[in-house]
């Protein structure tokens, strides 16, 4: 393989069998310098009985000691690519990207903050191929792996014959260096300067909001200026947006041009809940299956089969996902298909699920679980499709707390932005 | 403190008559939903011979052992060999993560009186590899007696299957002290065909020592 632009430790470069020719234009670093891992560039490190030490920040990727050796191998321009996709995008999107091209251009970040359900992926298109056109790298990351599995084959359909490299943990390398690269961003820590723009999907999500390590990983494997997207940006971007560091289009509408629905929030004492539910949430829940699907966020796994439980003595059809489970993508395609009516579930399906009539209810809402990006997101999953956009979402909770506020707060400002 | 699995806080009490014995306090690392996670190997319907789960008859691998003339080991293992189990061998031995060696430091209790706690070592190339040697970091609460020598092997036994694992050689080599406690207490962290444990055995007897040995692991 040609490891263009990678950043790999001896025991990689011994694995994967790189020529001693490719080798001699690496520039080799000690894994460990200064009291800091030179792969993640974090201090967490870790003594052995041997008097070595390992970086555990970046330990899932193969071990980094004291004694490992890092490998920069040289990076250059693409060989380009071209756009082959044929559908057009809206006005907004259009402005949306044309914005981003212009920060890009002159080497500024740039926040993309569209709503949920906005048509993200086909406003970066544009911005992809002004990229590829001057035979520049791309990476587009994100911090989910089912986000990559899902974005890889659009992208690759919207850019026939252009190599695209998907990398994720399990995956094989790829041979070539490729033009456009879809990565989840711990992948992103095996390369070097090597990309001339990164877009990064999702920039809220766990792990990357928690993990400091992989927005050092964007910026050491970019040479470039990084594109964030993202429908309810952490608070340093919006700071960074206020105090105009970086670039910013907005996408307050969805697709379908209609408003976000607008969550209810609902207080009721939820003593005896999963175990029993009161009258009035029955009813609630009654309403919520009306003509729909309903998506039932709840704080706690072991919430689920109590719940399941007492739905099913009210005749409702249900199901339960959440993130340790083997059935997980067959029950949420389950419940696409309209094979039953209620999906509780953790916060693991908050995003990238699009449910066609689908009302929310967020149970225990004021849980410390769910900040406000995370409620945002929920609520996001209602309204989606063009038949339906007023899909209700329901917060309920013992009390309001400001997460809650702040989540409607910001889908009404949002809202009041879009009309 | 939090939990070296989860990494969520710990809250730990220690008990009264914990605090009252002048016995070092040896607090959970794990959390306790952590630890449900992994599956006890209950000791009463263990096999006599090997320490097997739901076995209370000896085992068929143990009465091949005793035909072929061994002295049984009368093992016993903490844990099964589930598929938790399995992530927390690769997260500490596969990926040489250390952190995690006091993980089960609160489980593995074993008192060292009139009895020698003797830990398999790893081999010379794999402590160099690793940085650290498993079995003591996993026994390293313990006053551990540093007796067996290995040699290095070709093949780790990881990377065998069964029949190849039971035509191992033996690599082990001991050094007793001058007057050794009349128990052994064989230490290791994974028992599965039991080839090293008995190797270990018949090391100990080469160097010409003559109590009883017994033998216990984290995994069967």
């Amino acid at each position: 393989m040609i490891p263009t632009g990678m950043q790999l430790t001896d025991e990689e470069v011994q694995k994967v069998g790189i020529v001693a020719s490719s080798l001699a234009q690496a520039a080799c670093v000690a894994g460990i310098e200064n009291g800091r891992c030179q792969r993640c560039q974090q201090r967490s490190l870790v003594a052995l009985p041997d008097g070595r030490q390992y970086c555990s920040a970046c330990l899932t990727m193969g071990r980094v000691t004291s004694r490992t050796k890092l490998y920069r191998f040289p990076s250059g321009p693409s060989e380009g690519g071209t756009l082959t996709w044929s559908g057009t995008l809206t006005g907004p999107q259009a402005a949306a990207a044309a914005a981003a091209i212009a920060s890009v251009t002159a080497g500024r970040d740039h926040l993309l903050w569209a709503v949920t359900g906005a048509g993200k992926t086909e406003m970066l298109f544009p911005l992809i191929a002004h990229e590829l056109g001057n035979r520049k790298r791309v990476a587009v990351a994100t911090p989910r792996i089912d986000v990559v599995l899902e974005l890889a084959p659009r992208l690759q359909a919207a850019f026939e014959g252009t190599p695209v490299a998907v990398l994720y943990g399990g995956a094989e390398w790829p041979a070539q260096p490729a033009a456009l690269t879809v990565a989840t961003t711990h992948q992103l820590l095996r390369y070097y300067r090597h990309f001339d723009l990164i877009i990064v999907d999702e920039v809220d999500a766990f792990p990357y909001s928690q993990t400091p390590m992989l927005a050092a990983a964007v910026a050491q494997a970019n040479r470039g200026p990084t594109v964030y997207l993202s429908a309810t940006p952490p608070k340093a971007l919006q700071r960074a947006v206020r105090r105009h560091q970086i670039g910013v289009s907005y996408l307050t509408r969805r697709f379908h041009g209609f408003a976000l629905p607008l969550p209810t929030l609902v207080v009721l004492p939820l003593k005896q809940v999963p175990k029993r539910l009161s009258p009035k949430l029955s009813r609630l829940l009654q309403a919520a299956v009306q003509g729909r699907q309903c998506l039932l966020f709840v704080p706690r796994i072991d919430w689920l089969a109590p719940l399941a439980a007492a739905l099913n003595t009210q005749g409702l059809r249900v199901q339960t996902a959440h993130a340790e489970d083997p059935a997980r993508v067959a029950t949420v395609q389950a419940f696409r298909a309209g094979e039953f009516d209620v999906l509780i579930t953790t916060t693991i399906l908050e995003r990238g699920v699009t449910i066609p009539r689908c009302s929310v209810l967020v149970l225990a809402a004021d849980d410390r679980q769910f900040s406000a990006s995370g409620l945002i997101q929920m609520a996001g999953r209602a309204g989606r499709s063009q038949a339906s956009p007023n899909d209700p979402v329901w917060f309920v909770a013992r009390h309001i707390t400001k997460a809650m506020l702040s989540a409607r707060h910001q889908i009404h400002a949002l809202n009041a932005v879009g009309s | 403190m939090t939990c070296l699995w989860c990494g969520q806080p710990l809250r730990t009490d220690p008990p009264l008559a914990g605090l009252l014995t002048w016995r070092p306090l040896t607090p959970p690392q794990l959390c306790a939903r952590c630890l449900a996670r992994f599956t006890p190997i209950a000791p009463r319907t263990a096999c006599p011979g090997c320490g097997r789960a739901d076995s209370p008859a000896l085992c068929a691998d143990c009465q091949r052992w005793e035909s072929s003339g061994q002295v049984l080991l009368h093992h016993r293992a903490y844990f099964r060999y589930t598929a938790a189990m399995k992530a927390f061998i690769q997260q500490y031995k596969g990926l040489g993560d250390y952190r995690l060696h006091g993980a089960f430091a609160s489980v593995l209790q074993l008192s060292a009186r009139g009895a020698a706690l003797v830990p398999l070592p790893s081999e010379p190339a794999h402590y160099a590899r690793r940085g650290f040697d498993p079995v003591v970091g996993l026994f390293g609460h313990l006053k551990l007696s540093f007796w067996l020598v290995k040699a290095d092997t070709a093949v780790p036994q990881a990377q065998k299957t069964r029949a190849e694992r039971l035509l191992t050689a033996q690599s082990f080599t001991a050094q007793l002290p001058v007057h050794p406690p009349p128990r052994v207490i064989l230490l290791d962290d994974l028992y599965t065909t039991g080839r090293t444990l008995y190797h270990a055995q018949a090391a100990l007897r080469a160097a010409g020592y003559a109590g009883e040995i017994t033998s216990r692991s984290l995994i069967r």
